[in-house]
């Protein structure tokens, strides 16, 4: 499948986020289709093709999902733990992009298998930059895990 | 009945039945020594009356006159020992009653026995009458010197037998005063065991169980005695102490509550606290970028100081969340070389500010125990701060070391910048106070605080000293914080 066409996942519950987040990815020539869910729940459903999604069957998985961890109804950690625990999903590249740099965050999200941890800076230049080498590194650098198909 | 009366009684009442025993083996003495007196006077009246007996036979056989005078000095003899007698009984005196009243009439016998004249030859009538005369005479004597004798046996038996009453006498008393004093002694010790050694085994009880933690434990032990008041402050004592327990708990568990509260809200201000900033940034950018032909300078700078505040407000929580941070993480000290930490540091410093020719002096061989993260943290925003505040010296010199020959192991950090107005030296320390305008040196105020606070948490000191114009010195210490642990911010461990 072709690099642009891969979609991401984008899990956040703020559209002020969602907003900066697209116009970020937009302004560093990310051109993949951002899929955004707005809690946890919304989330595991367009993952397992379910409630909502469950016109999503068969398929194509996102390659990369970004991961806000305060969410309304289910957390972004809850999100994390049942990604990695179920065999379609353990293997996409996940990101968990959020406020915090808690200590506790971390090291819970690295437990639970995040790829990697990135914190939204509140200067907007800086989150540009952090944006582009995310784009960069996992959609282009990074060799992703054969891609399952939607069971 | 208090034990100490109880105590009092016991020994008063052993040595009055050890006095009466004296006082019994005293009197047992005396009269003994008494009756033996008496015995000895009966058995001089004895002698003496065998005595004028012996001599009036022989005035009787021979008349002769030295017989008769030997008579009345034997006779004056017994007189004075019957006169100088002692005796005190009433069966004792009616006896020397009789011997006088013998005494006098043996006199007087006597005297007439001796006026009767010598019988002389040719008188035969009047001898025959004359001799029946003295016979009847001779016979009366003899009859109440008989007596008289008998009365002195009399008065020896009465002698020995009140040595005899003596001596039982005063073995009643002493097996009494003895059989006194073995009550007393089993007394004494049931008083003891009752009294004493129950509540004592009763109190080491109850301190075995207070010690395992039943505050609830009561001794319970009534009584006006000591051990009664003893038992009653115990009980106090544990109630007092239960109630402090319970308060500590009490304050404890409010303090988790609010450790937990802080660190919710810590959490939410992490999370929550930052996205409106983001969001001001963000769409700043985005009216800067695509829309500025629309915009005109003053639009423009207007949107770039929205910009600018918003991530001041970031970096302020971020100070914020990092002073939380160090009052929250657990302490974890070990030994650490200061020294190779600020140099360290120094090199960090040094490579962020490659235009400035900063001169740092660092003692070698600083070593203390403290959190290392923690003091790095400390160290770090002490030499960023001396840094800052040099920055408009000529040659700018940083000095870290420890004061010499000084038992606390005092550490200082001085530079040679502007240096603070003493004055609000109380002020240096707190959160987001400034002694300098953020104009003339940036920065959010939160720096020293947090140093503060990790050096409180090692249970040190922090203060500092300056002249304006001249430089400052920021010493601290951490003498205490190598032992025990750390009981300032984690109540519950």
């Amino acid at each position: 499948m072709d690099q642009m066409n891969k979609t991401i996942l984008l899990v956040e519950d703020n559209p002020d986020d969602v907003k900066l987040t697209l116009r970020a990815f937009k302004r560093n020539n990310v051109a993949n289709p951002i899929v955004v869910a707005r809690d946890g729940v919304e989330a595991l459903d367009y993952l397992f093709a379910r409630g909502a999604y469950a016109g999503r069957r068969g398929k194509a998985l996102p390659a990369l999902i970004l991961l806000d961890l305060k969410l309304p109804r289910l957390d972004g950690l809850a999100v994390l733990k049942a990604v990695r625990a179920e065999e379609l999903t353990r293997l996409i590249p996940l990101v968990v992009l959020t406020s915090s740099k808690e200590e506790q965050d971390m090291v819970q999200s690295y437990t639970l298998g995040a790829n990697s941890y990135v914190r939204k800076p509140v200067n907007f230049s800086e989150f540009l930059e952090a944006a582009r080498v995310l784009g960069i590194y996992w959609l282009m650098i990074n060799q992703a895990p054969p891609e399952p198909l939607q069971a | 009945m208090k034990i100490r009366l109880k105590e009092r009684l016991a020994t008063g009442s052993t040595l009055v039945v050890i006095g009466l025993l004296a006082l019994a083996i005293g009197w047992a003495y005396l009269e003994v020594g008494d009756a033996n007196r008496q015995r000895q006077q009966a058995s001089e009246i004895s002698l003496g009356l065998t005595q004028v007996r012996l001599v009036t036979f022989e005035y009787r056989q021979y008349r002769l006159e030295r017989a008769r005078v030997q008579w009345f000095t034997a006779t004056d003899h017994l007189d004075r020992l019957i006169a100088s007698s002692t005796y005190s009984g009433s069966a004792q005196r009616e006896i020397i009653g009789r011997l006088r009243a013998s005494r006098v009439l043996v006199r007087n016998i006597f005297t007439a026995l001796s006026a009767v004249p010598v019988a002389e030859a040719g008188a035969a009538v009047s001898d025959e009458s004359r001799r029946r005369f003295e016979l009847q005479l001779d016979s009366r004597l003899l009859v109440v010197q008989q007596d008289s004798l008998n009365d002195a046996f009399r008065l020896t038996e009465l002698a020995t037998e009140r040595i005899n009453r003596a001596q039982e006498r005063v073995l009643v008393v002493i097996g009494i005063g003895l059989t006194s004093i073995a009550l007393v002694t089993l007394g004494t010790s049931w008083l003891i065991r009752r009294s004493i050694l129950g509540p004592v085994v009763s109190l080491q009880q109850a301190t075995e169980e207070i010690a395992a933690g039943n505050w609830e434990h009561r001794l319970g032990l009534a009584g006006d005695d000591e051990i009664g008041a003893l038992a009653g402050n115990f009980d106090a004592m544990v109630r007092k102490l239960r109630d402090a327990h319970a308060e500590l708990a009490r304050r404890n568990r409010a303090l988790i509550a609010s450790n937990e509260e802080l660190e919710a809200f810590s959490y939410s201000v992490s999370h929550d606290l930052r996205a409106p900033l983001r969001s001001m940034d963000g769409f700043s950018l985005m009216l800067l970028e695509d829309y500025s032909e629309q915009l005109d300078e003053e639009g423009k700078d207007a949107l770039q100081r929205i910009r600018g505040a918003s991530q001041r407000m970031g970096a302020i929580i971020d100070d914020l969340l990092r002073l939380s941070h160090v009052t929250r993480v657990e302490l974890a000290v070990k030994p650490l070389d200061l020294s190779a930490m600020a140099r360290d540091i120094a090199d960090e410093i040094d490579r962020e500010h490659s235009d400035r020719a900063l001169a740092w002096v660092i003692e070698a061989g600083l070593r203390l125990s403290a959190d290392p993260a923690l003091m790095r943290i400390a160290l770090d925003n002490l030499l960023r701060n001396a840094c800052k505040f040099s920055a408009h010296s000529e040659r700018p010199l940083i000095r870290v070391g420890a004061l010499p020959g000084d038992a606390r192991n005092t550490y200082f950090v001085a530079d040679n910048g502007v240096g603070f107005d003493m004055a609000y030296s109380d002020k240096l320390f707190g959160a987001f106070q400034r002694l300098h305008h953020a104009s003339d040196f940036p920065g959010s105020g939160i720096g020293l605080a947090i140093v503060q606070r990790i050096i409180r948490r090692h249970h040190g000191r922090v203060w500092a000293e300056s002249t304006q114009g001249r430089g400052a010195t920021f010493f601290f210490d951490l003498k205490e914080a190598n032992n025990g642990p750390d009981e300032q911010d984690h109540p519950a461990g």
